[in-house]
């Protein structure tokens, strides 16, 4: 990530910055030990305390000068920070809403905002805290160090030899902690996951009778991870362990041979105070860079993810081509279209080759993991496909990732979204200026008439999470309310009813085929009683389409929609 | 306070360990004070050039002494704290698994769920930061403070109460300034925070509802605004700490200042010998040092409120459990096999509707019935019933005549339930088997795999019968899951299965392998069979359809499919 860290608008400027500010912060470090010094010395020689008024306000002026630099050091980072953060932010964020719901799904939605809240301001903290850090160890000790030898060449060396060695051992403790960790991994996250494993599956433990029981095991196994987890720390401590003997031996290892050779006379107090003082000065960066370790870590690793979200490849552009509004000349044809979700892996649509005129309604069929919902994800511009063309209108290209496209599609999946926010901006989502009039209209023909009822605030009231709770069937109604307000004549559904109890289900269907009525359809599911609906039906097998025809054709094949068809119906068929 | 209660007594009972970690503290703070100390000491003695090196011989021991101690018993800190920490986690687990067990099914919609459950688990492992950076230091820094003043006063109380003083504002005014301060936007910007992460959920979530919309920048332009807005909360709580770390700074110089002069003075006097000022002076900055992290972590604690609260919430909503392990539990007579019977059962929540209204059926053993009806008609509040994790308002639910609400955990011999979600857990394939009878042979368990048509699938993992079930990249579909769970009921070996929707979410032909194994491998079982559509019901012997709290239809599907033009016209849903 260091390297990369440079590649951030305004990082070189912000270094620059942070160079000049912590070298001054240097010479007042040193000053203000040397002033320090001075004042105590001529105290000890007994002199009066009025007569040292000036080097002691020289003292308190360096004193004071190195921690307001520390401060303007801060704000400076933390406001950086902050606007680097929103920045990445803002990139993440278009990235994701031009990428749409597969990168959304495949990052997992609680994962992308953790990102996108926490991650962000993870990297913000590490920005402020790591940055500052990494400048004044560059910087600081190098100072310190000339400062001391400038008096004298022994506490020097002292000092030369021990931070290396420190940094040595550090890493190599640090190396055995990590085998150590590393080895115990397995075990540890086991133990480490038992409890919360123990609490989610604790129904189930009930239903078998086995929770009470189960009381002593949670004590055992967290006992076991407490072993587990000292062993490992005994270790793993032994890494500041060294930091904190080194710094301190060092420190007084200087004081000794300081005080040896005040005895002898081939020093004087002054010089020898300084060096006292600056000798914790001169490891102090090493001891901040220390601290704070994890969340550095953890900075780092959310940088390294929300640049990875950024830099995801991108939709093609394939220049700015019109598209008419669908209508009945129409036609769309996928030529032996290929997609895969992962670079090298198996496809998930193989070859698919099909052409649709008008308003017709397309059935999707074929077993989970056949391929339904990526067909629905090509047409809804969701997808690129990496093989074969689509063309609309003699244009040809490889995704619909095109707003005149786009915005002619209305989209219902199984879970159909609901915006947290009030019934009426739910409904009127794709149609925010819509009349009260056709509102109302749209609410009717979706069966929402009962619901607007029921709840006390009609229209206005909140729903989604966090507010009324919709159920399956009444989130289906308002996607479907939508869909009537929206008048958008092609339309998406995949496995739209499969969850919902056979009532619902029933009348939902009923209103769903009265809105298919003079749209282009595409329909993915494994409901078969959608089909004889259908005017021609679409069969997939690990992503190649391998029946088509309508369901009486079908039917009559006695081939795979057959057999489905047969599974399906309880072998009643 | 409610923090008292997952707090204190944890500290209390650990009193001697306890004990150790502050000692360990104390010696940490106290070894670096000294080893500042005596090294000032050290070196203006030799500055006299004092005839014996005796002299300064003891200053060059304690020097070396103090800096090793140091190291060593901040390991021993750090160490011993994370011991305690470890084993008060234990007891709170324990303590939280008590309290959620004996009514994790009988509790609605509180926190049911394992997500939720989930949470108060990562509250404890929070908590263990409280002690560690907060607790644990405050005390130490707090007993050091003590020290370091009775020390002082020893040689002069006035000028020790100017220190107290002094050092008090670094150690207590500016903590509790800073826990007032955050205390107040911590608040603020939770709540903050809350609303922004509903609102990028929201938006994700219906991230291609945004993208058909065109109207993505709209939001992400919105986003940013709300984002701007909140960072001035945290702009400023930013600025409060960088002036407040300068200003305790000043402090520090104040402190300086006021020990030379009055080492001056003392000097001057008589009262002090000069090689003392190096010393008093230098000690003071490995002091302070220790003194000022205190103010940033007194102010952690209004983040840890809310992990408190949702724990003492969760005590408080606990109803002791009716039924304690020693009770006497009535036996069943089971020789002619088992019979359920619900008996005029009437159920409702508290303030709420009629959710179930007179229900009365029997399942006689061997016989498989199928209840039906839309999500929300109470068929899962059967389940509870039946369970004896809540008692019906009015009527009975028995197994040969004894009440289920009296049998306790004891109702898992007699009734075995596959739900949606049975919960895999994270050990091995093998483990979770035999979680269905303890004492289960590895043959017992093969044979309940090759009922349920796994022992093939498993044989092919390289690891067999001892994958784990997490991680390893194995990944097992929701029908193997199924099948695992259903094995696991097979050692269980109960003579009813109650089957809560095994099925929803599969698609049609894994359901269909599915449902025949299950109806295969339990044919000599008593099942009742919770479900929402209609496809295999003719493989049952009797269908109840529950609607609005009431039984609606019964009969075989024969019956019905002959009397009822509800029920022909669902079936044709399939």
């Amino acid at each position: 990530m260091k390297k990369e860290l440079l590649a951030f608008e305004g990082m070189k400027r912000i270094l620059a910055l942070l160079f000049g500010f912590t070298v001054v912060q240097g010479v007042s470090i040193i000053l203000q030990a040397k002033w320090l010094a001075e004042v105590v010395t001529r105290l000890f020689q007994q002199e009066a305390f009025q007569e040292v008024y000036e080097t002691l306000l020289l003292f308190i002026g360096a004193f004071l000068m190195r921690h307001f630099l520390q401060h303007v050091k801060q704000k400076m980072v933390y406001e950086y920070s902050v606007k680097l953060g929103a920045h990445l932010r803002k990139e993440v964020l278009d990235a994701l809403f031009h990428l749409g719901p597969k990168v959304a799904r495949r990052l997992g939605t609680g994962n992308a905002v953790t990102l996108l809240q926490e991650g962000v301001s993870q990297f913000k903290q590490y920005l402020s805290l790591f940055l500052p850090k990494m400048v004044n160890m560059a910087i600081i000790p190098a100072m310190v160090w000339l400062y001391v030898l400038l008096l004298d060449r022994t506490s020097a060396v002292i000092l030369m030899v021990t931070l290396p060695l420190l940094v040595i051992f550090m890493i190599l403790l640090g190396l055995a902690a990590k085998k150590k960790a590393d080895k115990q991994w397995k075990v540890y996250r086991v133990l480490a996951n038992h409890f919360v494993d123990s609490l989610r599956g604790l129904e189930t433990l009930k239903y078998l009778g086995r929770s009470q029981a189960h009381t002593q095991n949670i004590q055992s196994v967290s006992e076991r991870y407490r072993k587990a987890t000292m062993g490992t720390l005994k270790i793993a401590f032994l890494s500041s362990f060294a930091l904190d003997f080194f710094t301190m031996l060092s420190v007084a290892t200087v004081a000794v041979f300081l005080g040896l050779r005040l005895v002898d006379g081939e020093m004087t107090l002054w010089p020898a105070l300084t060096i006292l003082i600056l000798a914790p000065e001169y490891f102090l960066p090493v001891r901040e860079i220390g601290a704070d370790y994890h969340a550095t870590l953890n900075g780092q690793e959310a940088g390294r993810k929300l640049k990875e979200i950024v830099d995801l490849p991108r939709f093609r552009e394939e220049g700015t081509c019109k598209l008419e509004r669908w209508n009945h000349q129409q036609e769309l044809q996928l030529n032996g279209i290929t997609v895969r979700h992962e670079e090298g892996g198996p496809p998930s649509l193989k070859g698919v080759t099909l052409s649709v005129k008008g308003f017709q309604k397309i059935g999707i069929v074929g077993e989970s993991g056949a391929g339904k919902s990526t067909l629905i994800d090509v047409m809804g511009g969701f997808v690129q496909a990496q093989e074969g063309t689509i063309q609309i209108g003699g244009q040809k290209m490889t995704h619909l990732q095109k707003k005149d496209w786009q915005s002619q599609l209305l989209y219902i999946p199984q879970h159909p979204y609901i915006f947290h926010d009030t019934l009426w901006n739910n409904l009127t989502f794709y149609q925010p200026h819509a009349t009260a009039e056709e509102v109302r209209t749209a609410v009717e023909k979706a069966g929402l008439g009962e619901l607007v009822q029921r709840i006390p605030n009609g229209l206005h009231e909140k729903i989604g999470e966090g507010g009324r709770a919709l159920s399956g069937g009444e989130a289906q109604r308002v996607a479907l309310a939508r869909a009537f307000l929206g008048k958008r004549p092609i339309l998406l559904l995949d496995e739209p009813t499969a969850h919902l109890d056979v009532e619902t289900e029933l009348d939902i269907k009923e209103k769903m085929l009265e809105l298919f009525c003079g749209k282009l359809v595409f329909l993915a599911t494994h409901r078969l009683h959608w089909m004889p609906h259908m005017d021609y039906i679409y069969f997939l097998k690990d992503g190649e389409i391998v029946e088509e025809g309508t369901h009486q054709q079908l039917m009559e094949r006695k081939e795979h929609y057959y057999q489905m068809a047969k599974a399906h119906w309880g072998d009643q068929a | 306070m409610k923090t008292k209660d997952w707090l204190l007594p944890y500290l209390k009972e650990n009193k001697r360990m306890l004990g150790f970690v502050i000692f360990f503290g104390v010696l940490t703070i106290f070894s670096a004070a000294f080893l500042m100390f005596t090294s000032g000491f050290l070196i203006s003695k030799a500055a006299t050039r004092p005839e014996n090196l005796l002299m300064i011989y003891v200053p060059i021991v304690a020097v070396r002494t103090f800096g090793i101690t140091r190291a060593v018993s901040r390991y021993m800190e750090r160490l011993v704290g994370h011991d305690v920490v470890l084993r008060i986690v234990t007891k709170m687990r324990l303590r939280v698994y008590r309290l959620v067990e004996p009514n994790v099914l009988s509790s609605f919609a509180k926190w049911k769920t394992g997500e939720v459950l989930g949470i108060l688990a990562e509250d404890i492992e929070r908590l263990q930061d409280l002690y560690l950076k907060t607790v644990f230091p405050m005390l130490a820094t707090l007993f050091m403070y003590g020290l370091a003043i009775a020390a002082l006063g020893w040689f002069s109380w006035p000028f020790a109460l100017l220190m107290a003083f002094y050092a008090g504002v670094l150690l207590l005014l500016f903590p509790l300034v800073s826990l007032l301060v955050t205390k107040a936007k911590v608040q603020a910007m939770k709540a903050g925070r809350h609303r922004l992460y509903e609102r990028l959920t929201d938006a994700v979530m219906g991230i291609s509802d945004w993208q058909f919309s065109g109207r993505q920048h709209d939001f992400i332009q919105e986003y940013e605004r709300e984002e701007e807005a909140l960072s001035q909360d945290e702009r400023q709580r930013m600025r409060f700490v960088r002036w407040r770390n300068t200003a305790a700074q000043g402090v520090i110089a104040l402190m300086v200042v006021s020990m030379l002069r009055w080492t001056a003075e003392q000097t001057a006097q008589g009262e002090l010998a000069p090689v003392m000022i190096a010393a008093f002076v230098l000690v003071i900055f490995p002091l302070t040092e220790a003194f000022l992290p205190i103010s940033d972590a007194l102010s952690e604690i209004p983040a840890y409120q809310d992990s408190f609260g949702r724990l003492s919430r969760l005590a408080k909503d606990q109803k002791e459990p009716k039924l304690s392990l020693h009770q006497d539990i009535p036996r069943i007579a089971a020789g002619g096999g088992v019979t359920l019977e619900l008996r005029h059962v009437s159920f409702h929540y508290d303030h709420t509707e009629q959710t179930l209204d007179d229900i009365s059926f029997t399942i006689r053993p061997g016989e498989k019935l199928a209840l039906l009806g839309p999500s929300g008609a109470g068929k899962s509040t059967i389940l509870k019933l039946i369970e004896g994790a809540v008692s019906p308002t009015a009527g009975q639910v028995v197994l040969n005549g004894v009440p289920t609400t009296s049998l306790g955990v004891d109702i898992a011999k007699w009734v075995a339930v596959l739900n949606q979600k049975p919960h895999l857990f994270d050990t091995t394939i093998r483990n979770n088997i035999r979680l269905g009878r303890e004492d289960a042979t590895d043959e017992e368990i093969v044979w309940a795999a090759k009922q349920v048509k796994l022992h093939d699938y498993i044989q092919s993992l390289p690891l067999g019968y001892d994958t784990p079930l997490l991680e390893t990249g194995v990944r097992f579909s929701g029908g193997q899951r199924q099948r695992i769970a259903l094995a696991r009921i097979l050692l269980q070996d109960a003579p009813i299965v109650v089957l809560d929707e095994p099925t929803i979410g599969l698609d049609p032909m894994t359901e269909k392998e599915l449902m025949l194994t299950i109806f295969e491998v339990l044919k000599d079982k008593s099942v009742l069979w919770i479900t929402h559509h209609l496809a295999f019901i003719h493989m049952v012997d009797d269908v109840l359809f529950l609607d609005h709290g009431k039984l609606q239809l019964h009969g075989t599907h024969e019956q019905l499919l002959k009397t009822s033009e509800r029920y022909k016209r669902l079936y044709a849903m399939r």
